[in-house]
């Protein structure tokens, strides 16, 4: 999955422009960068949310524009786990995870039932199944919104965000969460984040954006980008210093 | 023995089903067939060795039909299936076995049960209703006695939307039903030699009742749900904590100029609702029942008194109350998304609209002690 030459953005705001970024297959890829750089867009371009004004997104070798029935085959090969976990609020946990089950494929209750299950296990809520979003604490949200995400088995994982809103402990056990997905299943992920923690313990490969730039100033694993790169902004992000604001 | 290839499945037709490939979702149906074309009276070998994975959803389907096939009395092996894929197998039937607290709510449960806990719920929020009522009354005072503080921007505002938006369906409504009742009227009573009357009676109806009444229902499924709907939006996007943590009196601030607002339109829209009705009679009248404008208008003249035209007016002052403070109360109340404030917007139209009955039905003895007799 790709993009090439990929301008875009919302309404009349130009947020990204030229951008060409690779996603490999079965690897850990972070989108990092600071507020307002444009991650979340890049995600909404990814995903086929937001199209682009110029250039191409590709999944499989194939633009996902080309018509609305290949966007819509791909997004079936694709889970997102959206920022607050993005549960039905009227539907119970495991009514949530059936959801897709019950949209996309022919499979019977009991089997819905033990494939939903079987998630929610996966994220330890197995035993929480029946009770309702607002029920749950915000980690357990969003691990019922990734037991979702996981229920038609996606070939790529989108996250948005995950630790936001979370303490460092549920955060870390929502990272190595996201490692086990990609070791056990080879689910290939794309995170977005600008959590340091997160983006060492989780990352294969890193791709920072920047607002001014409008695309990406660096690429590579976090220890390149830490020890081998000499752009200040680079170095300001992942020391956490600030960047003096140009007048 | 015959094979059917079937995608990556062949089925030895009789005991054996050979599975290959990787198999995914998309092949469903043939997994399907594969099971159910398998003969059930003796063992039955599901051969995996030539197959490098499955996804959950086929795992789904593979283990329930073991399950069919052990239950149809089928003596099942598995062979060659990996270790990875047989653990999913027997995770499955863990979970399956485990003792989960199921949905101790069940459907019809969930629905009918607790009614005693309903009830109870039902007599706290008229009970909540009546202390935000109170809050609400005194808070609007409070800010009269220092009309600075109100934002009378925001007032117009909401007598723009609840009140000149409401006018073209008030007017187009309450024309149809006054021509509807004059007509009715007209036809029936002129059946008893009584056509001539049908002025008087539709005025003191559309006046008393139907107009103030009408108005009423129509601004509560306007006004009552937008506030509902907009003080719960609010809440859902912690809007109204913020403003009570930085010490604003929330009645003040969010229900004031909205109940203000209404108080303000109200009595206007019930005088335009009223004389629509007596057009709409009027124009029945006309074109149907011989009665000519100038003799319809002087029945009326004759027959009504100041009070008539005012008790309207009067009653859509306690309406406006009504229906301003239980949309209000009803969107404050939200808790958690998007269905919550749904459900808010419901409770604000059907209590609303239940409220200004009961209060009509109070406002009826009042009436009747302060207007003399018609006849």
């Amino acid at each position: 999955m790709g993009t090439r030459n990929l301008t875009g953005g919302y309404d009349s705001d130009r947020i990204l422009e030229n951008v060409s970024m690779d996603v490999f297959c079965g690897e850990v890829l972070v989108i990092v960068g600071r507020s307002g750089c444009g991650k979340s867009t890049l995600m909404n371009h990814l995903l086929g949310l937001l199209k682009p004004w110029e250039g191409t997104v590709s999944y499989r070798g194939t633009d996902i524009w080309e018509s609305p029935e290949r966007l819509d085959r791909a997004r079936k090969r694709w889970g997102v786990l959206f920022q607050s976990g993005a549960l039905l609020g009227s539907y119970t946990t495991i009514e949530n995870v059936m959801l897709p089950l019950q949209e996309f494929t022919q499979l019977t209750a009991l089997e819905r039932r033990i494939t939903a299950l079987h998630k929610l296990d996966m994220v330890g809520l197995a035993e929480f199944a029946h009770y309702y979003p607002l029920e749950l604490s915000g980690g357990m949200q969003k691990r019922a919104g990734l037991a979702r995400a996981m229920a038609l088995d996606p070939e790529v994982l989108f996250f948005d965000e995950p630790s936001a809103g979370l303490d460092p402990v549920t955060s870390h056990s929502l990272d190595e969460l996201m490692l086990s997905i990609n070791k056990t299943l080879g689910t290939t992920l794309v995170v977005v984040t600008h959590e340091l923690d997160s983006i060492f313990a989780i990352s294969d490969r890193v791709i920072m954006l920047d607002a001014e730039e409008k695309g990406i100033i660096a690429m590579g694993t976090p220890e390149e980008l830490t020890t081998h790169h000499n752009d200040p902004r680079v170095e300001a992000f992942f020391d956490r210093k600030a960047v003096p604001v140009k007048p | 023995m015959k094979k059917v290839q079937i995608s990556q499945i062949i089925v030895n037709r009789g005991s054996e089903a050979v599975f290959n490939g990787v198999i995914t979702a998309s092949h469903l149906r043939d997994v399907s067939r594969a099971l159910d074309s398998l003969d059930t009276r003796g063992e039955v070998v599901l051969d995996f060795t030539g197959c490098s994975g499955f996804d959950g959803v086929v795992a789904a389907r593979i283990w329930s039909g073991i399950r069919l096939l052990e239950g149809s009395g089928a003596k099942v092996r598995v062979n060659g299936l990996a270790p990875n894929l047989m653990k999913l197998l027997s995770d499955y039937t863990a979970l399956d076995k485990r003792d989960l607290p199921e949905d101790k709510q069940g459907w019809l449960f969930r629905h009918f049960s607790d009614i005693g806990e309903k009830v109870a719920a039902g007599i706290e929020s008229a009970r909540g209703l009546v202390n935000f009522s109170v809050n609400s009354t005194f808070s609007i005072i409070d800010a009269l006695l220092k009309p600075k503080r109100i934002r009378w921007t925001l007032v117009a505002y909401y007598m723009e939307q609840a009140g000149v938006m409401a006018i073209p369906i008030i007017v187009a409504l309450q024309t149809l039903l006054g021509f509807i009742l004059g007509y009715q009227a007209g036809i029936q009573m002129g059946t008893l030699g009584a056509a001539k009357y049908m002025p008087k009676i539709i005025a003191y109806s559309v006046l008393w009742e139907i107009g103030p009444m009408l108005t009423a229902v129509l601004v509560a499924g306007r006004s009552g749900s937008a506030f509902a709907a907009e003080i719960g939006t609010m809440k859902v996007r912690q809007e109204v904590d913020a403003l009570e943590v930085m010490g604003f009196n929330l009645c003040g601030y969010i229900v004031a100029p909205k109940v203000l607002a209404l108080y303000a339109v109200m009595p206007f829209l019930v005088l335009l609702s009223n004389f629509s009705g007596l057009f709409g009679a009027l124009l029945a009248g006309e074109i149907f029942l011989d009665i000519p404008a100038r003799v319809f208008v002087e029945e009326i003249r004759t027959s009504l008194i100041p009070l008539d035209v005012y008790w309207g007016m009067i009653k859509s002052l306690f309406y406006s109350g009504i229906i301003a403070i239980t949309g209000c109360f009803m969107g404050i109340r939200v808790r958690g998304g998007a269905a919550a404030v749904g459900r808010a917007t419901t409770s604000a139209v059907v209590s609303g609209i239940f409220q200004v009955i009961l209060a009509d039905a109070l406002l009826s003895l009042v009436l009747a002690e302060l207007r003399p007799p018609i006849i």
